[in-house]
């Protein structure tokens, strides 16, 4: 099972770093992000102007500034978008005749969405390091602000942030890898990966404070696995638990719930869709 | 079911697609070991349908059927083990070079890394890809692929070598050296394989039986010499320069003479006799006798294109160009075989 495994993901690794334009995708995407979204959309300016003597801190998750804030919450959207690019893959292998190969080929059943999820992860996991040392580096551009850790922050915080990342990159990768699997046809899967995706990142508290948003949203926000991932990581982050919604612990719960549900689903799902018709 | 030497059994197999697509029809056949078994047969046969329920991708709606003695059904993961598939799709992958391909497959058959490199050499040698395999399978032509795929199906030396079409799209001498390849194959490795075609060249080259396949049926099992003696004769084309009723009559009076289709084609008469070396002339004589004008005269020995012909009531090729509407007027195509029989 190992073997096999480890051939299937360098493959699939291999299809990806070989892409040029995915590689150049890896450092545009969350630079356009974080320039854009989180440099200009800097609302937190808007409590300074009006001199609230608000404690931004409340607002932010426990950070000073939006883009501290939208920095974290961008690595949950980076993990997003690059485990359903793994969902889509599976589907052209489907087309491409790769997956029949698989499918006669004497590997345990499990060994073929396992090791998509897991190269998915390798991949999500590196655009979201990506993400975090872009975003900490705009510090060194003038008059640019960068992601602010806290003075704090050290190796057990650092683990925590990758446990976060690890549980929800497997979690999304479950479900779009089976969703792959089961549907055939291209265009009903983009369409319901974004039916999936667009109320996922902006019913969490990745981009949007919570604290701005109407109550009804607000309760769809408390229960979004990327809430939890969000909310534990700025805690990590930001060394303090000022402006959190849930305790580290209550957050690590939530998402890894989250995700034994995604890896049960799927499961189901993908069982169903490799059995032979 | 099977006997000792039966590698691959098949009963009464049945697939059928949507309730009335048959595509596999109630078919039943054995391949022994060390055997190079063909199915022959027509785009939409049923070909890959079968291979795909043997090779453990499809379930049968009915029957049964045994791969080295492993129900594919019930022992799926067994039958994966002994067995090789050159499929009719590229199933390579574009992005990898020909090498990674090798050993991907070599990973995924459990070939230990130290073996598949000898063998990933020796193969990319024999299919001759030894000097384009640290290329990108994207920069490959058809050909090339479909040589890839053929050594990817061979390197974790499989009992049982399933091919379908292993030499379509490939031009006439790449198909010749792949006739080789799977002779020697055979040869050197008692391996059993078991191939789909329509071509009948091909068929007839390489296969020690044939199963005619047609509509998801079995028609005819037998070598390919069997096949054609089947057949039973020659056939003797002759043109004439205008075709009536009366050259008809005296065709049809003739003595060991048999009129096919029973009448002229486009004042061509097809006829049938035990043996044309002996029959010719005295076919010519009588025509000549009678004042008819003979364009030209065509004799057929018996080929596998003729079994074909005589058991389907039609030839491959025409079937080919017109493939379309193979499903559009099945009773048209029954009336002709009835005829012709
Ligand atoms: N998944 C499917 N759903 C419905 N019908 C199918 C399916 N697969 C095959 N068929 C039908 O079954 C019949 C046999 O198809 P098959 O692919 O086995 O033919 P074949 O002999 O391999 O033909 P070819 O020479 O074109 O490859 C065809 O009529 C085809 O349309
Ligand atoms: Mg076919």
């Amino acid at each position: 099972m190992i073997v096999e495994m480890v051939a299937l993901i360098a493959r699939d690794l291999k299809r990806w770093y070989r892409t040029p334009a995915q590689i150049i995708l890896v450092f545009t995407t969350p630079l356009m992000w974080l320039l854009l979204f989180g440099q200009a959309f800097n609302i937190g300016r808007l409590a300074q102007i009006g001199d609230t003597g608000i404690d931004l801190r409340m607002v932010f998750g426990g950070a000073t500034d939006y883009f501290s804030f939208m920095a974290v919450g961008q690595t949950a959207f980076i993990m997003l978008f690059a485990s359903f690019f793994s969902g889509v893959s599976i589907l052209w292998d489907r087309k491409f005749g790769f997956l029949s190969k698989l499918q006669v080929a004497p590997i345990p059943r499990t060994a073929i969405p396992l090791s998509r999820i897991i190269s998915s992860l390798v991949k999500s996991m590196l655009q979201a390091t990506v993400v975090i040392v872009l975003a900490a580096s705009f510090v060194l551009i003038p008059g640019l602000s960068g992601l602010r850790f806290s003075s704090s922050f050290g190796v057990l915080d650092a683990a925590g942030l990758a446990l976060f990342l690890i549980l929800l990159g497997i979690g999304l990768a479950a479900l779009f890898v089976a969703l792959g699997l089961v549907v055939r046809n291209e265009e009903t899967l983009f369409g319901l990966i974004n039916l999936l995706n667009f109320p996922l990142m902006f019913t969490s508290s990745a981009l949007i404070p919570i604290t701005l948003m109407p109550d009804w949203l607000r309760t769809v926000a408390l229960y979004n696995p990327i809430t939890f991932v969000v909310d534990g990581m700025r805690q990590l982050v930001f060394g303090t638990s000022i402006g959190a919604e849930y305790s580290v612990a209550t957050d690590l719960l939530g998402i890894g719930i989250f995700s034994a549900l995604m890896i049960g689903l799927g499961a189901i799902l993908a069982r169903k869709a490799l059995l032979r018709g | 079911m099977s006997s000792e030497g039966t590698v691959v059994g098949v009963e009464r197999l049945e697939k059928v697609y949507g309730g009335s697509i048959h595509a596999v029809d109630s078919i039943s056949f054995e391949v022994g070991r060390g055997e190079i078994f063909g199915f022959l047969g027509p785009n939409g046969a049923g070909k890959t349908t079968t291979i795909s329920i043997l090779t453990t991708q499809t379930l049968p709606t009915g029957g049964k059927a045994e791969v080295l003695g492993h129900d594919v059904v019930k022992e799926p993961s067994r039958v994966r083990k002994g067995i090789g598939l050159v499929p009719q799709e590229l199933t390579v992958d574009d992005e990898l070079t020909g090498r990674e391909n090798m050993e991907l497959q070599g990973s995924l058959y459990g070939v230990p890394y130290s073996e598949a490199k000898k063998r990933i050499d020796e193969l990319l040698e024999l299919v001759k890809l030894a000097d384009s395999a640290h290329r990108y399978v994207k920069t490959y032509s058809g050909g090339m692929k479909k040589r890839l795929e053929l050594a990817e199906g061979l390197i974790h030396r499989p009992e049982v070598l399933f091919l379908d079409e292993p030499t379509l799209g490939l031009d006439i001498q790449t198909r010749t050296s792949m006739w080789e390849h799977i002779n020697k194959l055979k040869k050197e490795t008692n391996m059993t394989i078991f191939l789909t075609t329509h071509y009948l060249e091909e068929a007839d080259t390489l296969c020690d039986r044939i199963g005619i396949i047609d509509h998801g049926k079995v028609i005819a099992l037998d070598t390919p010499a069997g096949l054609k003696k089947a057949v039973g004769g020659d056939v003797i084309e002759v043109e004439v320069a205008e075709c009536d009723e009366d050259i008809l009559e005296m065709i049809r009076n003739m003595p060991a003479v048999t009129l096919l289709d029973g009448v002229c084609s486009g004042n061509r008469a097809r006829l049938k006799v035990p043996d044309s070396n002996f029959s010719l002339p005295k076919i010519l004589t009588n025509f000549i006798a009678r004042n008819v004008q003979v364009v030209s005269v065509a004799v057929k020995k018996p080929s596998l294109d003729q079994a074909f012909l005589e058991f389907t009531g039609r030839e491959l090729r025409d079937d080919e160009s017109s493939s379309g509407n193979e499903k559009a007027d099945p009773g048209a195509r029954k009336g002709r075989f009835r005829r012709r029989r």
